[in-house]
């Protein structure tokens, strides 16, 4: 590569002496010339940072077109030759140079032409450059050139020397506006790009507005014969002259850049935790919007640092990812701004410096996530326990109850039937009636227990009521409740608070015991106090831990303070998803 | 009397059919669901219409709503709701919509045919019926010892039950083998330790009587 890059070395300095003689032998008639020296400057400037760009980013295209317009500025000086074929061919491409420095500030720093517009402007340049050829044909080389000393016009066809300066006022005319387009285009983009996207391209951008500002100025003073005499223009070739120089620096920058890959992997050796890494990482790729996902094979998809599931963003929109692999299996994306995209071995480097700490972070995260699906799952298992629970009722209520008060109805039925000879039969169907309004009670009891219907029908605090008008204990009611909260939530709720009445009113001796019910807009608060003698511990197999697993299974808190003397309190705390 | 009954289940509302029809009332119809029995009742205008509480399409409260719309459209019309719960809240509901014939009781008692056309005749005669499980959870409830109705004597609180189901001075002396007399005495006594208005009628105590046992 580097072989290859050289070998142009030479025919460019060719290129330059030739040019930079041409320049200073050139009558000075127009203050638009370069002159010697700021020939030479934007050429070399061109070829010089061309070839270095090329050696940096070999797969980016702005390096040889680069070097590309800087042979071609060279080749425009060739106008000033007294030769007529060389001076015919200098005339014809005078102005190609600037397609290709329009080029290179459009499609800056990708090397391709983003939009039609883009497209468009750098064809709207090729034909204007094209036009000069156009007034070639129509007027003579003295006409169009110079007072006198230069070579002739091999292809002038027509003698109408007024047309010929028409289309080079067109030309111009066109030349400003084009510009200005340019200008406008490049403001309004880098208005829209996000952070690491503008640090990016600001050198560059500066460089190509001022220069496409003085080559407008300069274009409107030619047009208007020059007021301005040489000012303009020297101000345009010397910024010109900068725009290649802000390319290459830019490139180079970001190689810099992988510098700081080093001070990634010092940083990586001190202990991190999760948010420490995504810093670490988002300073190294100079992007403060960052994100880390990891790899979740479980479920074969990403999780963030904390076990929740992210979405992994879809092509084309204001985000991009790229995937980390270590020995071939992915262990985490990297969430960031598109502007990394063309900065690929920079996003390499970091990866594989980050490797190790990257899949320490995505272990954990795996656990983290193995433990959000371990609370989702306890959820649903609290979930189908409802959904039988109702489902048993539901079952008892219309089949076994309705049958045993059937048959209530038939036998009493018998008894009214029954003849007054056959009275001794009377008091065993009256037995069995009441066995069986016994069978009911103690059926509806159970039901009760298994489903409260109320609770379903008409909400907490209802039920909550008929709870404490039930209880052992005189209860006091509280309730600061008004909407309905779903359903897993007041079914913990009330068969927290069952439980603790039926356990204060058999074990704390006590004279009276409290249920108080708050809702904040998030969190329900149930909290059920006695002024028994307490004692009371969550213990396997009690009743209470069966309730504290309902509560922490919908992700909430839940607490008992029991000192010995002075009463039982159970707090919980239940999240309202 | 005529009376019209509403329940999903085919074996109930034909066996609760039967035993009226026993018991000789006139059972104009039955309907399966909250719907039908509004039909029913604007068709035949029975005296009173019994209904299940759960019915289609909700298996919740239909029949509550159904009672409240009977009421509405036909006043004459007494309710007799029946549930296989005891819930006290849906009693007091579907009286302090109105006592004047209402009832609220639990689907067994129909078992017992003398019980069943008395609570049917109450309500037809615009009086009101609440099932005695549902009193007893409303007067046994625990209270604190400084709530007046601990001052009560056993007997008063029986009378006090016996008032809240609906019956009458004459029923209750009936029930408790006692002298009517007695009883109002007992009442008086009631009414003067609970510090409630004392009311000639005995519809229109029960409400009283009932929203007085719930707030306590």
């Amino acid at each position: 590569m580097r072989s290859k890059l050289l070998a142009v070395v030479p025919a460019a300095i060719l290129a330059g002496v030739g040019a930079t003689w041409l320049a200073a032998h050139a009558g000075a008639d127009r203050p638009t010339e370069p002159g010697p020296v700021l020939t030479l400057l934007v050429g070399a400037s061109l070829i010089g940072c061309g070839l270095a760009s090329w050696r940096a980013r070999p797969d980016n295209r702005l390096g040889p077109v680069m070097v590309l317009t800087g042979f071609v500025w060279f080749a425009g000086l060739l106008s000033e030759a007294t030769n007529a074929p060389l001076y015919t061919v200098g005339v014809a491409i005078e102005y190609m140079f600037l397609c290709g420095f329009i080029y290179i500030v459009l499609s800056f720093p990708s090397g391709e032409l983003g939009g039609t517009v883009d497209k468009a402007i750098v064809v709207m340049a090729i034909a204007g450059s094209s036009l000069q050829l156009a007034a070639m044909l129509f007027g003579s080389g003295s006409g169009l050139r110079c007072g006198g000393g230069c070579g002739d016009n091999l292809i002038q066809v027509f003698h109408d020397n007024g047309l010929a300066l028409a289309l080079l006022d067109l030309q111009r005319a066109l030349g400003a506006v084009l510009t200005l387009t340019a200008v406008g285009l490049l403001t309004y983009r880098w208005l829209r790009a996000s952070r690491p996207q503008r640090r990016e391209v600001t050198w560059v951008l500066l460089a190509g507005n001022a220069t496409l500002i003085a080559l407008a100025v300069t274009v409107v003073d030619d047009l208007l014969g020059n007021p301005l005499n040489s000012g303009p223009a020297k101000v345009w070739f010397l910024t010109l002259a900068l725009v290649p120089i802000a390319v290459l620096a830019t490139f180079v920058r970001r190689r810099l850049a992988r510098g700081s890959v080093a001070g990634l992997v010092v940083q990586l050796g001190a202990p991190t935790g999760p948010s420490d890494l995504r810093v670490a990482l988002a300073r190294a790729l100079g992007d403060p919007s960052l994100d880390l996902a990891y790899w979740f094979p479980a479920e074969a998809r990403y999780v963030t640092a904390d076990g929740r599931p992210v979405e992994v963003p879809a092509a084309g929109g204001g985000r991009r990812s790229t995937v980390v692999e270590r020995d071939g299996t992915p262990i985490a994306m990297l969430l960031h701004d598109p502007a990394l995209e063309h900065n690929s071995g920079l996003v390499q480097s970091v990866c594989a410096a980050a490797g190790l700490a990257l899949e320490n972070e995505r272990l954990q995260a795996e656990l983290r996530a193995r433990l959000v699906e371990l609370g989702a799952s306890r959820g649903r298992l609290v979930q189908a326990t409802d959904a039988e629970r109702r489902r048993i009722e539901r079952n008892l209520h219309d089949g076994t109850q309705q049958r045993l008060v059937s048959i209530a109805m038939s036998l009493g039925l018998l008894e009214s039937r029954l003849a007054p000879e056959q009275g001794d039969a009377a008091p065993i169907v009256r037995e069995a009636r009441t066995a069986l309004a016994q069978a009911l009670e103690e059926l509806r009891e159970l039901t009760q227990g298994i489903h409260p219907t109320l609770l379903v029908e008409r909400g907490l605090p209802v039920a909550l009521e008929e709870l404490c008008r039930r209880a052992g204990l005189p209860a006091h009611l509280n309730v600061a409740l008004d909407v309905r909260l779903p359903d897993q939530v007041e079914t913990a709720a009330y068969y927290l608070a069952s439980e603790a009445l039926s356990n204060a009113a058999k074990h704390s001796h006590g004279s009276e015991v409290r249920v108080d019910v708050a809702y904040d807009g998030a969190t329900l608060t149930v909290e059920i106090a006695d002024d028994g003698i307490g004692g009371a511990a969550i213990g396997p197999g009690s009743g209470l831990r069966g309730l504290a697993d309902r509560v922490e299974a919908l992700g909430g808190r839940f607490t008992v303070s029991s000192p010995p003397g002075r009463g039982t309190r159970l707090v919980a705390q239940i999240p309202c998803a | 009397m005529r009376v019209a009954v509403g329940d999903d289940a085919v074996i109930l509302r034909e066996g609760l059919a039967r035993l009226l029809e026993e018991a000789g009332f006139e059972v104009v119809g039955v309907a399966a669901d909250a719907e039908e029995l509004l039909e029913l009742v604007d068709r035949s205008e029975p005296d009173v219409a019994i209904v299940d509480i759960r019915m289609p399409p909700t298996h919740t409260d239909e029949g509550l709503r159904a009672a409240k719309a009977i009421r509405a459209a036909h006043p004459a019309t007494g309710i007799l709701v029946l549930s296989q719960h005891v819930h006290a809240r849906y009693a007091i509901e579907l009286l302090s919509s109105g006592t004047d014939g209402v009832g609220y009781l639990l689907k067994e008692r129909v078992a017992d045919l003398d019980e069943l056309s008395a609570s049917v005749r109450r309500v037809g005669q615009g009086g009101s019926v609440l099932d005695p499980a549902v009193v007893s959870q409303l007067v046994g409830r625990r209270r604190q010892a400084d709530n007046p109705l601990e001052h009560l004597t056993d007997r008063e609180r029986e009378v006090l039950a016996l008032m809240a189901e609906g019956r009458s001075n004459r029923a209750i002396a009936e029930r408790l083998f006692v002298s009517e007399h007695t009883v109002e005495k007992h009442i008086k006594n009631i009414f003067g330790t609970l510090q409630l208005p004392l009311s000639p009628d005995d519809h229109r105590r029960v409400l009283a009587v009932v929203t007085y046992l719930d707030s306590q």
